[in-house]
């Protein structure tokens, strides 16, 4: 396991289903809208040109108004490895990186996505140490203070 | 956000903010518990504070140095926002691909 030198999110899922068709429903605009949608009731509107260094929008629609979410394809390895850059309100900023890996796993695939957020490549090369770390801390010096406030 | 992954990246720094999690502390009070001069540990705080994680407040002759969470807990909040978002974008996309596949459409012969 690498280190954790910037935020980051790893999230696991086992599907079962083939690791082509999982990887397609990523790039198909029609699937895209039916699953990019928080909270299941709002809808999507989505927009794909499905190669290295094209663009995507997902512009989702939530109780607040529209959310747009835009990006560009980094790698494009079907069914193995999805790469993009990933743009939204949240983001706070335009460097977040999310990579989409498919594995097989015994008549299923095992999704592993991991969403970094990059503030530049050679600022994630130069850390060797990490963000868990400093979060514990915080997280125990919050406790502290509760407790003797 | 790059000045503040630069302050969280080295060991002595990240010791600072673990001294002033425990609570405020003068400079000194601070360099006394590293093997370091007072004018490097001195360098350290002044990396921490343009990152925002640290603030000083002098008193009469004395610098008093307190810890600033803000700008980790944005991080830590950016962090639960997307572990969140991205646990449920897979578990649609679980229940779209099955779905699918207990009610097949007509597809296009391939």
């Amino acid at each position: 396991m690498n280190d954790v030198n910037v935020p980051k999110v790893i999230v696991r899922r086992e599907i079962a289903a083939p690791a082509q068709e999982l990887f397609d429903a990523w790039l198909d605009p029609a699937s895209l809208a039916d699953w990019m949608r928080p909270g299941g009731k709002t809808r999507a509107t989505v927009k794909v040109d499905p190669r290295v260094g094209g663009q995507f929008e997902i512009v989702m629609y939530a109780d607040s108004g529209p959310v747009p979410h835009t990006g560009t394809y980094k790698e494009i390895d079907r069914p193995k490895r999805l790469v993009f850059t990933w743009n939204s309100p949240y983001a706070l900023n335009n460097d977040s990186l999310v990579t989409v890996e498919f594995r097989p796993a015994r008549g299923a695939t095992e999704i592993v996505l991991t969403h970094e957020k990059l503030p530049s490549a050679e600022m994630a090369a130069a850390h060797t140490k990490g963000w868990s770390e400093i979060l514990v801390l915080i997280g125990e010096s919050f406790d502290k203070r509760r407790s003797t406030a | 956000m790059d000045k503040l992954l630069g302050a969280v990246s080295d060991s002595t720094r990240r010791a600072i903010l673990a001294r002033l999690a425990e609570g405020d502390a003068r400079v000194t009070e601070v360099a006394a518990g590293f093997p370091i001069s007072l004018n490097s540990v001195s360098k350290h705080v002044r990396m921490l504070e343009r990152a925002g994680l640290v603030r000083r407040t002098v008193r009469g002759r004395d610098h008093v140095l307190s810890l600033d969470a803000t700008p980790l807990a944005e991080a830590a909040a950016w962090i639960a926002h997307y572990q969140r978002f991205w646990e449920d974008r897979l578990e649609a996309l679980d229940k779209f691909v099955t779905n699918k596949r207990k009610h097949p459409r007509k597809r296009k012969s391939s």
